[in-house]
C-alpha cells in the first residue's frame, strides 16, 4: 500500500496525493467501523459515524472522476457497498449513502428543469400517466451539477451537526415537573434531552443499567453531573418500578421501515412493560437512523458479541455443557410505540413511511 | 359496441387465460371498447358510455376487482383528457397509454413476488386461505428461491377453493396440508406467519377477500403472528367501510345471486372486510406498505 502511493506521487503529484490521501481516509474509516462492533457500543456514536461518511462522500464526489450524474451515483453506490459490508449493523452509513444518491437525482432533476421532482415515487397516479417506458438514465451532463451537489450536502452535514440540539429544543413540550422518567441504557440524544429539561424543570429519572455491558451506569453518572435526580435499577427491577414511571424516554441504534425499532438489548421488554402499565413509550432518534429496511432478514439483523460478559471463560466446567448467547440488539414492533421525536419534529410510528418517501428514493433502497 | 358483446369479451378473456386478474380483464375490455367505439362525440359522452359499460360488466362477475378496475380506468380517462381537449386526439393518446398501462401492470404479480418471498424464512410454516394466485406466485418465488417451508390452506368453503390451491402446490413440490375453516384457532399456534390475497383493498388499509379472512386475521392477532396481504395496486378501491355491514351488498354475494334471489338475508355472503388494526404489511408492486400508507396512494390517484 505505501509503495503504491509512492509510486504514484512521483508521476503526479498533487491530484495523486489527494487521491492517496482520500483512500486513506476511507480505509482508516472502514477500520473504525469493523472494530467499533463490540457490544460497548462503537467508538463514535451513529451521529459522529453520519457525519464522517457524508464528509467522505463530499470528498468522493469532489475528487473521483465522473461525467455524468449516472457515473457519480454508481462510484458512491461502490463506496457504499464497501462502507455497509464492514459493519452491517451501523445502518447510518447506509442511510448516509441514500441520502446523497437522492440529493444527486434531486439536483439533476432540478438542472434538467423537470418538474418532476415530487413525482419520483411509483404511484397508481405515475403508472396511469406516464407517456412511455422511459427509464431515466441520468446520462446528461451538466456543467453546475458537482456544485450543487456538493453544496446540497454541505446542506445536510449542517442538518447531521444541528441534529441533537433539535431534537434537545423539544424537550420542555414533553416533560413536565415532578414526572418521573424512565430510560434504558445510555443514549446521547436522550441525555441531550434530559438535559435540557432540567435547565427548566426538576424531574426523577430512573435508568435501567442494561446488562451486561451496564452502560446505564455511564448514562446516570453523566446526568447527575447535570443534577438531575437519578436512580440505577437492575433490568430485573423495570417491570416492578414501571407502575411509578409517567414516561418512558428511550434511544435506538435503528428505526425501521415498518415503525419498529432496533434498539439495545432489553428496550422490547421497557416497551412491553410500559404497554402493560399503559405508559406512553417516547422514541428519541434523529431522521439520519431512519433505515429503509424491514424486520426480516435474521441473519443482518442479529448481531451476537462475546458471551464472555454474560459467562466468563473462567467458569470452565460449566461452558462446555451450556450455550451462551450476547445478542446486541432488540426488536420493538410499532404497535409498543407511542411518538418519534426527531430533528423535524414529533410523529407518530404510522408515518415513518411517508418521512421514509421523503428522504429516500425506492430504487436505491438495495445498494 | 353491443354491452353483450362486452360481457362475452371479457368472459373469453378469463376463459382464455386463468390467470389473468379480473381487474386486468374487465381493463382490457374497457379499452377494446374505446377502441371500437364510434359513437362517442364528445368526452362527456364517452364517460357516460364507459360508466354504463363498468355497470354492466359488473352485473357480469360483482368481485370488487372488476369495479376497482372500472374506476381505475375512468380515473385514467378523466387524466387522459384533461391534457388532450380534443377527442379524437384524446382517444389516440388513451389507447397508447391503455397498452402501455396494461403492460405495466401485467407485470405487477412478479414485482409483488419479488418484494415478499425475501419475508419468508428458512423452515417456515406458512398460512393461507383459499385460492389466491398472487400468493401462489409468491410461494413459487420462495420454493425457486431454494428454501423450504410448508404451507396449510384452510379448506374456504362454499366452493371448496382451498384444495385447488393445495393441488397447484402440490405441482410445485411444496408439502401442503389442508386444514378445515374451523381449525384455523388450533392451527395458529403452530404456524409462523400468515400470507393472504385481497380481492380489494379499501382506503383505510382494510382488505375485501374471501370469507373467512377477518376470522384468521383476529386469531393471528390473538397468537401475534404477522399478518401480510399480497395486492397488487390495481385493487385499491375507493370503499371505507367500519364494518362488515358497511360492504355494498354487490360485492357480497355472487353475480346470478344478485339476480336470482329476492332476499339477500338467507344468503351465504362470499366476502369480508379485515380491518387494518389486525394487517401487519401489505405488499403491493409500489412497495412494502404499512396499512396507513394505502390511503396516500389513493389519495395521490385521485384527488
Amino acid at each position: 500500500m505505501g509503495s503504491a502511493i509512492e509510486a504514484k506521487t512521483h508521476k503526479n503529484m498533487p491530484g495523486a496525493d489527494k487521491e492517496a490521501d482520500l483512500t486513506e481516509r476511507i480505509e482508516a474509516f472502514l477500520a473504525d467501523l469493523k472494530r467499533g462492533g463490540c457490544g460497548t457500543g462503537p467508538i463514535r456514536g451513529s451521529g459522529e459515524t453520519a457525519r464522517e461518511t457524508t464528509a467522505l462522500l463530499r470528498k468522493v464526489t469532489a475528487q473521483a472522476r465522473w461525467s455524468s450524474a449516472g457515473d457519480l451515483m454508481e462510484i458512491i453506490r461502490k463506496e457504499g457497498r464497501r462502507m455497509t459490508a464492514a459493519q452491517p449493523s451501523e445502518t447510518t452509513v447506509g442511510n448516509m449513502v441514500l441520502r446523497v444518491l437522492k440529493i444527486i437525482r434531486e439536483e439533476y432533476a432540478r438542472s434538467r428543469g423537470s418538474s418532476e421532482e415530487t413525482d419520483q415515487q411509483e404511484s397508481l397516479h405515475k403508472l396511469l400517466t406516464s407517456g412511455g417506458l422511459s427509464e431515466e438514465n441520468f446520462r446528461q451532463h451538466f456543467v453546475h451539477l458537482k456544485a450543487n451537489v456538493i453544496e446540497a450536502i454541505n446542506e445536510l452535514l449542517t442538518e447531521l451537526e444541528g441534529t441533537t440540539d433539535n431534537i434537545a429544543m423539544q424537550a420542555l413540550e414533553h416533560i413536565h415537573s415532578n414526572e418521573v422518567i424512565m430510560t434504558v441504557g445510555r443514549s446521547r440524544t436522550v441525555e441531550a434531552f434530559l438535559k435540557d429539561a432540567a435547565r427548566k424543570r426538576k424531574f426523577h429519572v430512573i435508568v435501567a443499567e442494561c446488562a451486561p455491558f451496564c452502560q446505564g451506569h455511564e448514562m446516570a453518572t453523566n446526568l447527575s453531573k447535570a443534577s438531575i435526580e437519578t436512580t440505577v435499577i437492575a433490568d430485573a427491577a423495570i417491570f416492578a418500578v414501571m407502575s411509578r414511571v409517567n414516561k418512558v424516554i428511550i434511544g435506538t441504534q435503528t428505526v425501521l421501515a415498518n415503525g419498529g425499532l432496533r434498539a439495545v438489548n432489553g428496550t422490547h421488554t421497557v416497551a412491553l412493560a410500559a404497554r402493560h402499565h399503559s405508559t406512553p413509550l417516547i422514541v428519541c432518534a434523529p431522521m439520519f437512523k431512519l433505515s429503509p429496511q424491514f424486520p426480516n432478514e435474521e441473519d443482518t439483523f442479529h448481531k451476537f458479541v462475546s458471551p464472555h460478559e454474560v459467562l466468563p471463560f473462567t467458569e470452565g466446567e460449566i461452558l462446555s455443557k451450556v450455550n451462551v448467547h450476547c445478542p446486541v440488539f432488540d426488536y420493538v414492533p410499532p404497535e409498543l410505540i407511542t411518538l418519534f421525536i426527531s430533528n423535524i419534529g414529533g410523529n407518530a410510528p404510522s408515518y415513518i413511511y411517508r418521512l421514509m418517501s421523503e428522504l429516500y428514493h425506492p430504487e436505491d433502497h438495495d445498494l | 359496441m353491443d354491452k353483450d358483446e362486452l360481457v362475452e369479451y371479457f368472459r373469453t378473456q378469463v376463459r382464455q387465460d386463468p390467470e389473468v386478474p379480473s381487474a386486468v380483464a374487465a381493463i382490457r375490455t374497457l379499452l377494446e371498447f374505446l377502441k371500437r367505439d364510434q359513437t362517442g362525440e364528445t368526452i362527456l359522452g364517452l364517460r357516460e358510455n364507459l360508466t354504463q359499460t363498468i355497470r354492466r360488466l359488473e352485473e357480469a362477475d360483482s368481485s370488487v376487482a372488476v369495479s376497482s378496475g372500472g374506476e381505475l380506468f375512468l380515473r385514467f380517462i378523466s387524466l387522459t383528457s384533461l391534457e388532450h381537449p380534443d377527442l379524437s386526439q384524446c382517444k389516440k393518446v388513451m389507447v397508447e397509454r391503455g397498452e402501455l398501462f396494461l403492460k405495466k401492470i401485467s407485470l405487477s404479480r412478479s414485482k409483488v413476488a419479488k418484494l415478499c418471498h425475501t419475508f419468508i424464512k428458512d423452515g417456515a410454516k406458512i398460512l393461507t386461505h383459499s385460492s389466491s394466485r398472487v400468493v401462489l406466485k409468491v410461494l413459487e418465488s420462495a420454493a425457486a428461491d431454494k428454501k423450504r417451508f410448508t404451507v396449510y390452506v384452510t379448506e374456504s368453503q362454499p366452493d371448496s377453493a382451498g384444495r385447488q390451491m393445495a393441488d397447484k402446490l402440490q405441482n410445485l413440490n411444496i408439502p401442503v396440508t389442508v386444514v378445515l375453516d374451523a381449525a384455523v384457532g388450533y392451527i395458529m399456534e403452530k404456524v409462523d406467519l400468515v400470507i393472504v390475497g385481497a380481492e380489494g383493498v379499501v382506503e383505510s388499509g382494510g382488505i375485501i377477500n374471501k370469507i373467512g379472512t377477518y376470522q384468521l386475521a383476529v386469531c393471528s392477532k390473538a397468537h401475534n403472528k404477522p399478518f401480510y396481504v399480497v395486492a397488487e395496486s390495481f385493487k385499491f378501491v375507493r370503499l371505507y367501510p367500519l364494518n362488515q355491514q358497511d360492504v355494498p351488498e354487490r360485492f357480497k354475494y355472487k353475480a346470478d345471486t344478485l339476480k336470482a334471489v329476492e332476499d339477500l338475508a338467507e344468503e351465504h355472503p362470499m366476502i369480508d372486510y379485515t380491518p387494518p388494526s389486525l394487517i401487519t404489511l401489505i405488499f403491493t408492486d409500489l412497495g412494502v406498505l404499512t396499512p396507513s400508507a394505502v390511503s396516500d396512494e389513493l389519495i395521490k390517484l385521485y384527488l
